[in-house]
């Protein structure tokens, strides 16, 4: 009886009387050994999180009862680390040994997918998806990026199976219907194509690169309007089906470089204030980091706070005072705010350091003149048109400058130029008229030509500007009353307009003409034209 | 307002997310007869000494991995191919020697080979090149990019476009006698940006060559340096970090000068990064129209509007985005009639994971995406290709396609394995199957093709002059190759060389300003119809562009088949002429002149 008592009580004591045993080491499934990469080019604060995690799969595999489960986790949630860190070939080993030792598991063998996908091999990402859809029927995502895969590899038919899957699960899904339009696309059904891409874009109208192929699509159903009018609005809008497992390889990495390319990427996804998060991290990681201040400027100014972007990037000129881009765009904002004398510091500031900065220099030239330092803007759109002879908006500039100094010789031989440089830029010949019509100096005025100008510009367009100008030119050529015709009808169209703030000059000019006085000033100074606005 | 969000949204500072490639598996098809390899590498063996350095330092300067370009082109008019082969060099202020092996420590420059070509009494070749570089008087300066070929003063000897990182560009006009004089300055070519490919194009029709230069981006090395993924690891960073500098076209004013007509012409209008150029009659109206490659943003075609202007139409012609609408790398360019319908259809190098791509010209210069049904796509999903071309490798008659291949972002296992340069990857040749798709045909192709190297560009010629195409390839930071062909034994060819005296007129003569007469020269843009009995005509064109910042060989070699029955050739010329030649024998290079023809 005694044995028997011990017998028992020892049998209790074993632990697999009320768990299942795990399985001894020697008993564990075939698997991949798990080197550690080299990992010297990455951050440190990377370095450390990959090898804390390999250690704890070190363990994990040395330790004889982790569980079967438990191990897999180990070497899954190492794999995953390894996606978000880029070393794909140690995530492939990892997850693969992921998905032997929990084989019910979808997630193993959907992450093995992107990562046969990151690694540019679409037929092996295909069968891990598959691998996954076989363990999970109805996820979603595994079926779209299955589809994806087939559509890579020019397989729309084997594409059709999983998006239709997709769709009897989630009809209205964007991505869904995104790849079943570029199914029927590739199979050049193009009814069934316009019909499921318009489809994605009612439910996804962010995913602008949706227009591209819908576009297609309307060209091969001939369709030559509806097609112009998507390319029109074509886009780099994506559109992926929400994803959360792959979300969580998205937060995996808490580095100041993770955070800013996760701020990058909500940038030009246009999520501001994703961005200003990620970034506002990236920076109280690397606070010194010029570049993601700047990155962070534009989140703020992107979400409406333009205090909180000048402050970064002022912040990132601090830090990098020779930040060409960031005295750019600092002054950029000073120019939007009315800041002229600021803008045209920083502006000066940028072509200080990048004097081949084409984009600065024009803005600079364009705040100088409007501030009345007209000679300094010639110099500056000189320049420009010296790098760049195409930059019509500087020749321009540079002949609306000339007008101002009362240089009108010049300003006509500029504005001659650019007629002959820029034929179909019309603003070119609209201000020679002006010119030959109204200048002051009798050895640049020419009425004849001055009216032909016009009068061919006027059968294009009929705005108060422009009916003014024929006025000059009728007035420059003694008919004054034809002048007085074409006044008028200036000033009708300028109330028409909405623009009555222009009505008082026009009726004096207007009374020029009655007195049969021509009008002798182009533009006042006052002028738009003389006071280009921040573009 | 626009301008602001424009600027902001557009400096978003870029982190290098690179893939990480891996090689397709080569096609199963069934094998072709024979066991010799169908190329052989021959570079050093025929005496092509030549190492590209691109002065690497640590610093991922972007400039490093972009060159070089090379030319196959008849310098002394000898009636075989020369080489020209561009270097680049140091770059920065710490840039150290990366190229084990390198002989000299004197800075490298760039090489013109002679081309001593031996056809011995039983017709085999014996290739040999000479380096004449000191004796041509050629010396090139700054970061050496691409080369494009063309006689541009029509004095009947081929001259050589030079384009330059951060340097001015130079014209090296040939001047008959073995040497050359750089004239960019005198020609107003001199341009100093980062130039990559360019084009000798005549746009209008006088019979002198005009100068289509792409340039890419506007790029400081001052105020460059890497990009970090997100792990932190540095690597070069992508263009749109940078922004894009306008194109420059140069009309050729006939008296020895360039004049800048890139505003007049609207080309200066759009622009991108533009890395690929390829001329051609796309819209089939006689003028040569001009396609530009651009790395991650719309692709440009540029219709000749026979007024000196042009006007771009990729986006309503099908060809600025691939069919999913994302702007890809798009890096070397070819236009060709691959389908034998008569017109120019294009193919397009891409990054690794966008695939190359191919677009089929309808007729009207209106193109489909086909880079998926043609397999083109999806078989060269694991490479980032450069230099590309529609070759007829074995003289079937089917135009097939070659790559060479090298990415852009450090392949992460080159880089575990403590590869210095670890970017490289093997070329990809496509065979025309002759029903709208290709077949994979690398792993058939010879030792050569499994070379893993960081190719760029190549040039594609008849080095030997055997009736094949060979191939000259230059590898970033690595040696030339030359792969002779040796595929196409037992099909039969026709090789046509179509010159001309252009109709423009006299030339200025280098010595002392007086006129010449016109001297024939290469009819870049010919169009040359090969009409067979029984079959359709097969369409080629006189071209040295295309590829990526290289010169091809302009002459028209054009694969027959089992067919040794004599052919007609009709050539359209530039200016819209059209000549026919009857009963043309095979097997042989003809020169057709202009005037001469029925």
């Amino acid at each position: 009886m005694r044995q028997v008592a011990l017998l028992v009580a020892a049998l209790c004591l074993i632990p697999a009387c009320t768990q299942p045993a795990a399985p001894p080491a020697a008993a564990r499934p075939s698997l991949e050994p798990v080197a550690l990469p080299d990992l010297s080019n990455a951050a440190e604060s990377v370095q450390s999180q990959v090898r804390a995690r390999y250690a704890g799969l070190e363990a994990a595999i040395a330790k004889a009862d982790t569980p079967s489960s438990a191990l897999a986790d180990a070497y899954g949630e190492m794999g995953k680390l390894f996606i978000a860190t880029e070393y794909y070939d140690a995530a492939e080993a990892c997850l693969e040994n992921a998905a032997v030792l929990a084989p019910s598991e979808m997630r193993w063998p959907y992450y093995l997918g992107h990562v046969f996908r990151l690694k540019n091999d679409p037929m092996k990402a295909a069968s891990a998806f598959e691998r996954a859809i076989a363990i999970k029927g109805d996820e979603v995502p595994a079926l779209v990026w299955l589809a994806e895969m087939h559509l890579t590899l020019n397989e729309p038919q084997a594409a059709e199976a999983p998006l239709g899957k997709a769709r009897a699960l989630e009809p209205n899904a964007g991505a869904v219907l995104y790849g079943l339009g570029r199914v029927a696309l590739a199979k050049q059904n193009y009814a069934e194509a316009v019909s499921d891409l318009e489809r994605a874009l009612t439910a996804a109208p962010q995913a602008t690169r949706i227009h591209y192929p819908l576009a297609m699509a309307y060209r091969g159903l001939g369709k030559k309007d509806q097609a112009d009018a998507h390319l029109r609005l074509r886009g780099n809008g994506e559109l992926t089906p929400p994803d959360p497992l792959m979300g969580e390889l998205a937060d995996l990495l808490q580095n100041a470089s993770a955070f800013e390319a996760r701020g990058s990427k909500a940038l030009e996804d246009k999520q501001w204030s994703e961005a200003v998060a990620q970034l506002s991290k990236a920076i109280a990681l690397a606070p010194n980091n010029a570049s993601t201040h700047l990155n962070l400027g534009t989140a703020y100014y992107m979400q409406g706070d333009a205090d909180r972007a000048m402050g970064q990037y002022r912040e990132a000129i601090r830090l990098s005072p020779s930040f060409t881009r960031a005295h750019f765009v600092l002054g950029l904002l000073l120019e939007t705010r009315g800041d002229d004398r600021g803008a045209i510091d920083e502006f000066t500031a940028t072509i200080g350091g990048d004097p081949k900065n084409l984009d600065a220099r024009f803005s600079l030239a364009n705040a100088l003149r409007r501030n009345g330092r007209v000679e300094e803007s010639l110099t500056q759109y000189d320049e420009i048109l010296r790098a760049d002879p195409s930059v019509s908006q500087a020749s321009f500039g540079s002949a609306m400058g000339l007008v101002r100094l009362g240089r009108y010789r010049e300003a006509r031989d500029r504005l001659e130029a650019g007629v002959k440089a820029f034929p179909d830029q019309l603003g070119f010949a609209h201000a020679l008229a002006r010119v030959l019509a109204a200048a002051p100096d009798d050895r640049v005025r020419d009425g004849r030509r001055a009216a032909a100008i016009a009068s061919a510009l006027m059968k294009a367009q009929r705005s108060p500007s422009l009916t003014e100008t024929m006025a000059m030119t009728q007035a420059e050529l003694g008919r004054f009353d034809e002048a007085i015709r074409w006044q008028r009808e200036a000033i009708d169209l300028a109330r028409q307009a909405g623009r009555t703030d222009l009505v008082p000059r026009l009726r004096d000019t207007a009374q020029l003409y009655e007195a049969h006085r021509p009008c002798r000033t182009p533009w006042a100074d006052d002028d738009p034209v003389h006071h280009p606005r921040p573009q | 307002m626009r301008r602001l969000l424009a600027g902001l949204l557009a400096i978003v500072a870029s982190s290098c997310s690179g893939s990480q490639p891996t090689e397709s598996r080569p096609s199963s098809t069934d094998s072709r007869a024979g066991d010799a390899e169908w190329f052989v590498e021959r570079a050093a063996q025929s005496g092509l000494d030549f190492v590209h350095v691109n002065g690497m330092s640590g610093h991922f300067y972007l400039p490093e991995i972009m060159a070089p370009g090379v030319a196959l082109f008849d310098y002394d008019n000898d009636g075989d191919l020369d080489v020209f082969l561009v270097q680049s060099g140091m770059l920065g202020s710490e840039a150290k020697d990366a190229t084990p092996g390198l002989k000299s420590k004197t800075r490298p420059t760039s090489k013109l080979f002679r081309n001593d070509l031996t056809i011995n009494a039983d017709g085999s070749r014996t290739l040999h090149f000479t380096d004449v570089t000191d004796a041509s008087g050629i010396v090139t300066t700054g970061y050496g990019m691409g080369v494009a070929a063309g006689d541009f003063n029509n004095d009947g000897w081929i001259d050589l476009y030079l384009t330059k990182f951060d340097a001015p560009n130079q014209l090296l006009r040939n001047n008959g006698n073995g040497t050359f004089t750089d004239v960019a300055h005198a020609t107003g070519v001199d341009e100093r940006s980062w130039s990559v490919s360019a084009a000798f194009v005549d746009i209008d029709r006088d019979g002198w060559l005009d100068l289509y230069v792409g340039n890419y981006l506007r790029y400081e090395l001052a105020r460059s340096g890497p990009c970090f993924g997100p792990s932190g690891a540095p690597g070069y960073c992508t263009p749109d970090a940078y922004p894009a500098l306008p194109a420059r076209l140069y009309h050729n004013e006939r008296n020895g000068t360039f004049r800048d007509v890139s505003a007049a012409s609207h080309i200066a209008r759009e622009f991108g990064p533009a890395l690929g150029v390829s001329t051609a009659d796309f819209n089939g109206d006689g003028w040569i129209d001009i396609y530009v490659a651009n790395d991650g943003k719309e692709n440009q075609l540029w219709i000749n509007r026979h007024d000196g202007t042009f006007e771009n139409v990729a986006l309503a012609a099908g060809v600025a985005l691939p069919i999913s609408g994302k702007p890809e790398g798009s890096m070397g360019v070819d236009a060709a009639d691959f389908d034998d319908d008569g017109d120019e259809d294009l193919v397009m190098t891409e990054l690794a994971a966008e695939g190359s791509n191919l677009y089929v010209n309808d007729g009207t210069g209106v193109f489909t995406d086909m880079s998926a049904p043609s397999t083109v796509g999806p078989t060269s999903l694991a490479f980032t290709g450069f230099g590309t071309g529609w070759i007829d490798f074995d003289n079937d008659g089917r135009l097939d396609l070659m790559a060479v291949n090298g990415t852009v972002q450090i392949i992460e296992a080159q880089r575990q394995a403590h590869d210095p340069h670890p970017l490289h990857q093997k070329k990809l040749l496509l065979r025309n199957a002759g029903n709208g798709r290709f077949e994979d045909v690398t792993a058939r192709a010879g030792a050569a093709f499994a070379l893993s190297e960081v190719g760029r560009g190549v040039a594609f010629g008849d080095v030997d002059n055997d009736g094949d195409v060979d191939v000259l390839i230059g590898n970033n930071n690595g040696p030339v190759r030359l792969l002779i062909n040796q595929a196409s034994q037992g099909h039969h060819w026709l090789g046509v060389r179509v010159i001309g005296p252009p109709k423009g007129g006299p030339y200025v003569d280098r010595r002392g300003g007086r006129l010449q007469a016109a001297q024939t020269r290469d009819m870049l843009g010919a169009r040359v119809e090969i009409v067979r009995k029984g079959k359709p005509s097969l369409w080629r064109r006189s071209r040295s562009d295309g590829s990526y910042a290289s010169a091809n060989d302009p002459r028209v070699l054009v694969g027959l088949g089992e067919s040794s029955e004599p052919v007609t050739v009709r050539v359209r010329w530039p200016d819209g002429k059209t000549e026919t030649w009857t009963d043309q024998t095979v097997d042989r290079y003809v020169t057709l002149k202009q005037g001469e023809g029925k």
